[in-house]
């Protein structure tokens, strides 16, 4: 006797590859990879989405939230686990280790951060890490440094907040007019409209959020996308993020700090010397 | 000595401050932040307001959404605890609400939200009187009916999120069974928003081809794929989520932003929501329960007239003097 499925629906294909295309993983189900999750959705940059954290039931949860409104969104598949197996084929994997915001915790992060990665290395050797933490350009430095990668390979870390950062002040323009041009004070002390005063609000923006709210979440997160959207579409555009600046500015020590970088797809040559270095990196660990 | 601004940029004309498309939301907790979220990625408004009592997570929230504005296509994100900040919306949300003690009683829980919404709905109305409403709070069908009465509106610009999300899960859980994406398996959930929900089975179709021809014992006790089931999982999947993971955020958001949707671009799409429903299916009191809907620009302008047998109109009727119980003896 026939099922309803099968009187309903008559297979004419083999059934096709199941390594998926542009597989994004999203390791912690915290505010801050949530917020990126939907963000990631909303914007259909997947087709296969897996989330992992060790938090089994929120973990479901999430899941269980995110799944049944596959009416309303284009990733026929989200998956969940604690198992990192569930995050094998990535292409990108994106990581909010840590969370502690001051330097003195760096050291906690760092041993946070060495944990995830081999797992996550283990079963995407190929991958691309983004890491959603601070201290962002220190980070960044702790995961090239035992690489063995090339400067012009760079990891795309991302912090919230630079007390340090840096505006460009020449560069700013409206439709090819530089503002500096127009008033030459602009962004220095003696200014009389005071433009420095928009980057003091970026630097402390961040703080003020926490202050109100205990974290921020979506605008980092929109900007995460933002920049997956780069790599995986291959878009070439340019986006301030941390990358190896010796030799440049008369920097001598190996330091990351960000500046405006081209992000496309990791050419193929750089993902095997990453897969060599990374193999190198799991046996010290 | 002119400013940057007047030497850069020689202005034209004045600018036109009125939006077009505002979307003001009510509550800022998980559930209004996720349709907050999920409108912002869809470009659905040009003007989002949040409005909520706790001030400093308010201010925290818009501030977190605006330091995103490059990323999105919404210009003006604007909030406060004064209802003229939602002035001028073409639909307002409302996410904000009571949440059921332990032991408490519907009636009572009921009473508490008419209690919070008495100064709420008529502010909110006074500041956009030709705006649609939203309800997404619990119990949906009660507190539209609560909304209604308060706003003076006509009930079709008053719309209970309803069975929009019951269905998107009935369609998502078809779909994992025969192996085919929600969008191309049909199915509507009608009825009390909840335990007493109506799964139309009748109507279940892929293609056109509706499964009950083909089995005929479809979503009865004596089916022996259990389609049953199915139903059962939606109406335990609220419970299960919240259980693990504290709250549904993502999943309403995702269904009011569907809806949305069809209402600021005129879709004329169906939907399965919260609508008067007083002159149908023996129906005598002014009850909210959730039919398949047109929604358009101006709300509720057609319903869809569903056949339904006789044990479907019995849940019917049963539902609505349930929830007529609760509502005639509301203190407005």
């Amino acid at each position: 006797m026939a099922t309803l499925m099968e009187k309903l629906i008559a297979p004419v294909a083999e059934e096709e590859g199941k390594v998926p295309n542009h597989k994004i993983t999203v390791e912690a189900i915290g505010q801050v990879s949530m917020a990126c999750t939907i963000s990631i959705l909303g914007k259909s940059l997947t087709a296969e989405f897996a989330l992992v954290d060790v938090l089994e039931d929120k973990l479901k949860g999430e899941m269980m939230d995110l799944q049944h409104k596959g009416l309303f969104l284009q990733t026929p598949k989200i998956l969940a686990d604690k198992d990192y197996s569930v995050t094998a084929n990535s292409k990108i994997v994106v990581v909010s280790a840590g969370g502690e915001r001051h330097l003195n915790l760096v050291q906690r992060n760092i041993n946070v951060f060495k944990l995830i990665t081999a797992q996550i290395v283990k079963y995407n050797p190929n991958c691309i890490i983004i890491a959603v933490s601070n201290p962002a350009d220190i980070l960044t430095f702790v995961t090239w440094k035992p690489s063995g990668l090339p400067n012009s390979c760079h990891r795309w870390i991302l912090g919230e907040h630079g007390n340090s950062s840096m505006a460009v002040w020449s560069g700013v323009n409206v439709a090819t007019v530089s503002l500096q041009e127009v008033n030459p004070e602009m962004g220095i002390d003696n200014d009389s409209e005071n433009w420095k005063e928009v980057h003091k609000m970026v630097v402390e923006s961040a703080y003020e959020v926490i202050k109100l709210k205990e974290y921020t979440n979506w605008a980092t997160q929109l900007s995460v996308a933002d920049l997956l959207e780069s790599m995986l579409k291959n878009l070439s555009r340019n986006h301030p993020v941390s990358t190896m600046v010796k030799g440049m500015y008369g920097i001598e020590n190996e330091v990351f700090l960000s500046l405006p970088c081209i992000l496309n797809k990791l050419k193929d040559k750089e993902v095997d010397q990453l897969k060599n270095s990374i193999q190198k990196n799991l046996k010290e660990l | 000595m002119s400013s940057v601004k007047e030497q850069l940029i020689e202005n034209l004309i004045e600018e036109d401050k009125v939006s077009q498309n505002k979307v003001t939301i009510v509550g800022t907790g998980a559930v209004g932040m996720a349709c907050a979220i999920c409108i912002l990625l869809k470009d659905l408004a040009d003007e989002l307001a949040l409005i909520d009592v706790v001030a400093d997570k308010l201010k925290g929230e818009t501030m977190d959404l605006q330091h995103g504005s490059l990323f999105f296509n919404t210009p003006k994100i604007i909030s406060g605890k004064d209802y003229s900040v939602s002035a001028n919306s073409r639909l307002v949300i409302i996410t904000a609400g009571a949440r059921q003690q332990e032991g408490e009683s519907r009636l009572n829980l009921v009473q508490r939200n008419v209690d919070i919404m008495k100064s709420a709905i008529p502010a909110i109305v006074q500041n956009s009187p030709d705006c649609k409403m939203l309800i997404v709070s619990n119990p949906v069908d009660i507190l539209t009916y609560v909304v209604w009465k308060l706003s003076g509106l006509p009930a079709t610009r008053v719309i209970g999120s309803g069975c929009n999300l019951d269905s998107a899960r009935f369609r998502y859980l078809i779909g994992q069974k025969l192996g085919v994406h929600p969008s191309s398996c049909h199915g509507w959930i009608i009825g009390e928003h909840g335990d007493s929900s109506v799964p139309l089975w009748s109507g279940v179709n892929v293609a056109g081809v509706a499964l009950k021809s083909l089995d005929p014992k479809l979503g009865t006790d004596s089916d022996k794929d259990s389609w049953k089931n199915i139903h059962k999982e939606v109406v335990g999947s609220a419970y299960e989520i919240i259980k693990l993971k504290g709250y549904t955020s993502w999943g309403i958001g995702l269904s009011v932003t569907d809806l949305v949707k069809s209402i600021l671009k005129n879709l004329r799409r169906v939907h399965p929501v919260s609508t008067m429903v007083k002159g149908s299916y023996g129906i005598k009191e002014e009850i909210f329960l959730s039919i398949p809907c047109v929604l358009g620009r101006n709300g509720v302008s057609d319903v869809v007239k569903v056949n339904l047998n006789s044990e479907e109109e019995a849940l019917f009727k049963k539902s609505a003097s349930t929830l007529w119980n609760i509502q005639k003896d509301l203190k407005f």
